[in-house]
């Protein structure tokens, strides 16, 4: 590999603008890299979709999708020597075709097959050809830091073409005339023959774009990474100015020749000494120095920095809590914010978390409808009934005075309206039922009478309704005689019920 | 024919009406009820339910019964306003403009599956719903008394529909919701089909006038004298002002509504024999009169709620009239 002859400027990049570059190495060899992909999968493609058809099965085009891993190695091939001024052609791509294809393939098909980092880790088993102990340390060093992010980048390019390839769709079910009146959902959940197909090529030709775009980002990653981990731009640096030197010294020394055939000769002097063995190792050591590997790669937990100081009590437990749980090795006393032995922040965290696990216990409980909540509800004793008052407080303390009162003032109505309160109130309690606000005298009349049947006290509430009814809606009052009766009917049965109470 | 005089007499004769047409139209005594309390409130139904459940065997029962004038306009999507109401031609003969009046003028007009043509024909029954008069090249029509629009529309098969505007839909009175006949009647529907009582075919022969348009005229009237408290009128008034800003709907109903409801709770009280109205009255009419005028809000379409289902929640919550 010849550093000098690379097309792409070899930079540290971040793993941003990496994928900008192989989005560039994509976009300047579009139509090679698709004579490419076409080449390798056209063919497979539509057997397996033939295949597929005949079959009526989709496991075909699922293993046309499975051997992905084994469509990108050519491109990676092509990828690899066009940046450094090779072009393959297809016939040597088809030659070479067991030496670039066959490294690692075997463990990218199986437990690899869903690795997110495929598209970078194709590069190191394909051109680098590491196996074993060797292949693991390799794929350790090139994943360290900084992260390259080839996770991230699959799975963007995962929406991608999942995105296009519904998008595509979309666009030739629009293009479809209406007098075909066909189904939408049809496209996207039957498994009829044209449908698969359709949806395959759909698929197919989406690929067509994500896959060489795929490789060319991940080839980036990789060459990105090397650059770091390598210093391939100080060394490409450094050699470009050795050859400024040598272009200088060349000149130099003519011009010293001249000198010399006209001066007399210097004294002469030594050589430069060659670099002994103690200096070399010192520059290596120097070369290891914090000063020139500033990196190091560390996993904690760390608050972040504040300019002042007024993190709120609680940060300061938290910060505490978690110092502890972190560290072994105990504090100074001096240096806690709060003096809380650890024993105590154990049980404050396992007593949080039993409660959490009650918490969602009783959660699915209730899902499973064996919580409290579904026990038979008790019917809770309306405060109003068809718009009345009817608690105690708002009650007179002496019915019949209050009564009477109304009658000798001729209102029926409000002498009907207190019985009617204070009967709903006094049944209510003995007979709960289920009530709501916008519930009439004769719903709850219903739902008491379907609740506990027709006791004397629900048949003279009826009574009470009916003469109530009469005298508010219908503006027909009863007669106040009625109405004394009605009350004496009403003592008489609470009069009873406290005598067999 | 008879004619009522008396509110008891009123009662009796819609009972009687009632009777009649739930020997044909068998498992949907409540469909029938609220019909015929529209009718005599001289208003106008909105009918929803898939096809197959006796629509148009109930229009046709109740012009016989009734002794109506019955049209029938099955709505579709090439449908023009005047092959509604009816336009002026040229006579050659005469030499002179004619008018030809369309299927609307009619005492019962069943607009099958309304919401299968455009907007434009629809807006031709509004003129006929709200003033009861079609004007045709400038010349209004005033159509006899009584006069009732039973639209149809089919809940499932919504694929090219126009959907009724709401300026349409607050003139219908009711909107009645009409599903199958629970598992007895409809046992007895086809035990009387297979021997013979009843036809499978809308067969309204064997149905016998019980009264006329100056009976139902009378209904009507007596109807009016139904008393209705202050209180039970302010309870409707503010279930119906309740939708206006209620959680669930986005759109309440307009004080059409108002009206409607007062004036079908009264009839609702003549249905039941008495000559005032109570809370349970508006409840009962509550539902069919609001349900096509409230619209559900995002939030609650998206967690399925119905009409029906914030109709029962709001009933519940506001308060019955007080004492």
């Amino acid at each position: 590999m010849e550093l000098e002859k690379a097309s792409a400027r070899l930079a540290p990049r971040s793993p941003w603008q990496t994928v900008d570059l192989g989005t560039k190495l994509y976009r300047q060899w579009a139509a090679p890299v698709l004579w490419v992909w076409l080449a390798f999968t056209l063919v497979p493609f539509g057997l397996m979709l033939g295949w597929s058809l005949l079959a009526e099965a989709l496991w075909p085009l699922f293993l046309f999708w499975w051997l992905k891993p084994l469509w990108e190695r050519p491109l990676l091939a092509w990828y690899s020597h066009a940046l450094f001024a090779e072009t393959l052609t297809l016939k040597q791509l088809f030659q070479r075709w067991r030496h670039y294809a066959l490294p690692g393939l075997a463990s990218q098909l199986t437990w690899r097959r869903f690795s997110p980092a495929r598209s970078f880790n194709t590069c190191v088993w394909q051109l680098e050809g590491a196996k074993g102990e060797q292949l693991c340390q390799r794929l350790r060093a090139l994943n360290s830091y900084p992260s390259n992010r080839a996770g991230i980048m699959t799975i963007v390019v995962l929406h991608l073409e999942q995105f296009m390839a519904m998008g595509l769709m979309v666009l030739l079910y629009t293009l479809v005339p209406w007098q075909f009146s066909l189904e939408w959902s049809d496209w996207f959940y039957d498994q009829g023959a044209l449908q698969m197909a359709i949806a395959s090529a759909t698929l197919y030709l989406v690929m067509c774009v994500t896959e060489p775009l795929y490789v060319a980002c991940g080839f980036a990653l990789y060459l990105n990474k090397r650059t770091w981990l390598e210093g391939w731009d100080l060394q490409l640096g450094l050699t470009r100015l050795g050859r400024h030197r040598a272009t200088r010294t060349g000149a130099g020394a003519t011009v010293l020749i001249l000198l010399g055939l006209m001066l007399p000769l210097p004294e002469p002097v030594s050589a430069q000494p060659a670099p002994r063995n103690e200096e070399q190792q010192q520059v290596i050591e120097l070369l290891a120095s914090p000063d020139y590997m500033p990196f190091e790669e560390r996993t904690e937990r760390q608050w972040k920095d504040r300019d002042d100081d007024s993190n709120s009590w609680l940060e300061k437990f938290w910060k505490h809590f978690f110092d502890n749980l972190d560290d072994d090795e105990q504090e100074e006393p001096s240096s806690r914010p709060f003096d809380i032995p650890d024993v105590v922040l154990w049980i404050l965290f396992w007593a949080l978390f039993a409660g959490l696990v009650i918490w969602l216990l009783t959660k699915v409980m209730d899902q499973l409808g064996l919580g409290r909540r579904h026990q038979a509800p008790t019917p809770v004793i309306p405060t109003h009934v068809a718009g009345m008052d009817i608690r105690r407080q708002s009650l007179p303390k002496n019915l019949r005075q209050a009564v009477e009162k109304a009658l000798a003032a001729n209102d029926i109505r409000l002498a009907l309206s207190l019985m009617l309160r204070s009967a709903l109130a006094s049944l209510l309690r003995r007979y709960p039922v289920a009530l709501a606000a916008g519930s009439t005298e004769q719903q709850c009349l219903r739902n008491l009478k379907a609740t506990h049947g027709e006791p004397l006290p629900i048949l003279y509430l009826q009574r009470l309704i009916q003469a109530w009814i009469s005298t508010a809606w219908a503006h027909r009052p009863v007669d106040a005689d009625a109405v004394r009766a009605l009350l004496t009917d009403w003592e008489q049965i609470n009069a009873e019920e406290a005598a067999n109470a | 024919m008879t004619q009522p005089t008396t509110l008891a007499e009123a009662a009796r004769l819609a009972q009687d009406i009632e009777h009649h047409l739930n020997q044909v139209l068998i498992g949907q005594r409540q469909v029938v009820r609220e019909v015929l309390i529209a009718l005599v409130s001289g208003g106008h139904v909105l009918i929803e339910g898939v096809p197959g459940l006796g629509k148009t065997l109930l229009v046709r029962s109740l012009g016989k019964v009734l002794e109506l004038d019955f049209n029938r306009i099955q709505f579709t999507p090439d449908l023009m306003p005047t092959d509604v109401t009816g336009h002026a031609m040229y006579d050659q003969k005469s030499e002179q403009f004619r008018i030809r009046r369309g299927p609307a003028f009619t005492q019962l007009l069943l607009a099958d599956e309304i919401n299968r043509a455009p907007a434009k024909t629809q807006a031709a029954l509004l003129e006929v719903m709200q003033e009861r008069q079609i004007t045709i090249e400038g010349k209004a029509f005033t159509l006899n008394e009584p006069y009732m629009v039973l639209a149809t529309q089919n809940p499932l098969d919504q694929e090219g529909t126009y959907p009724l505007p709401e300026a349409e839909l607050d003139r219908f009175l009711f909107k009645v919701l009409i599903d199958y006949p629970d598992h007895a009647d409809e046992t007895r529907l086809v035990n009387m089909v297979l021997d013979g009582t009843i036809r499978a075919s809308l067969d309204v022969e064997s149905l016998s006038p019980v009264t006329d348009a100056a009976g139902l005229k009378a209904m009507k009237a007596l109807s009016d004298s139904v008393l209705i408290d202050d209180e039970v009128l302010d309870y409707a008034l503010r279930i119906v002002r309740a939708t206006r800003d209620f959680s669930g709907l986005s759109h309440g109903a307009s004080p059409r509504a108002s009206i409607a409801l007062a004036r079908a709770s009264r009839v609702q009280a003549l249905f039941e024999g008495r000559d005032f109205v109570t809370p349970d009255d508006v409840q009962q009419v509550a539902r069919p009169v609001l349900r096509h005028r409230i619209q559900l809000s995002a939030d609650a379409e998206i967690e399925g709620q119905t009409p029906e289902t914030v109709l029962g929640r709001l009933l519940e919550q506001v308060e019955a009239p007080k004492q």
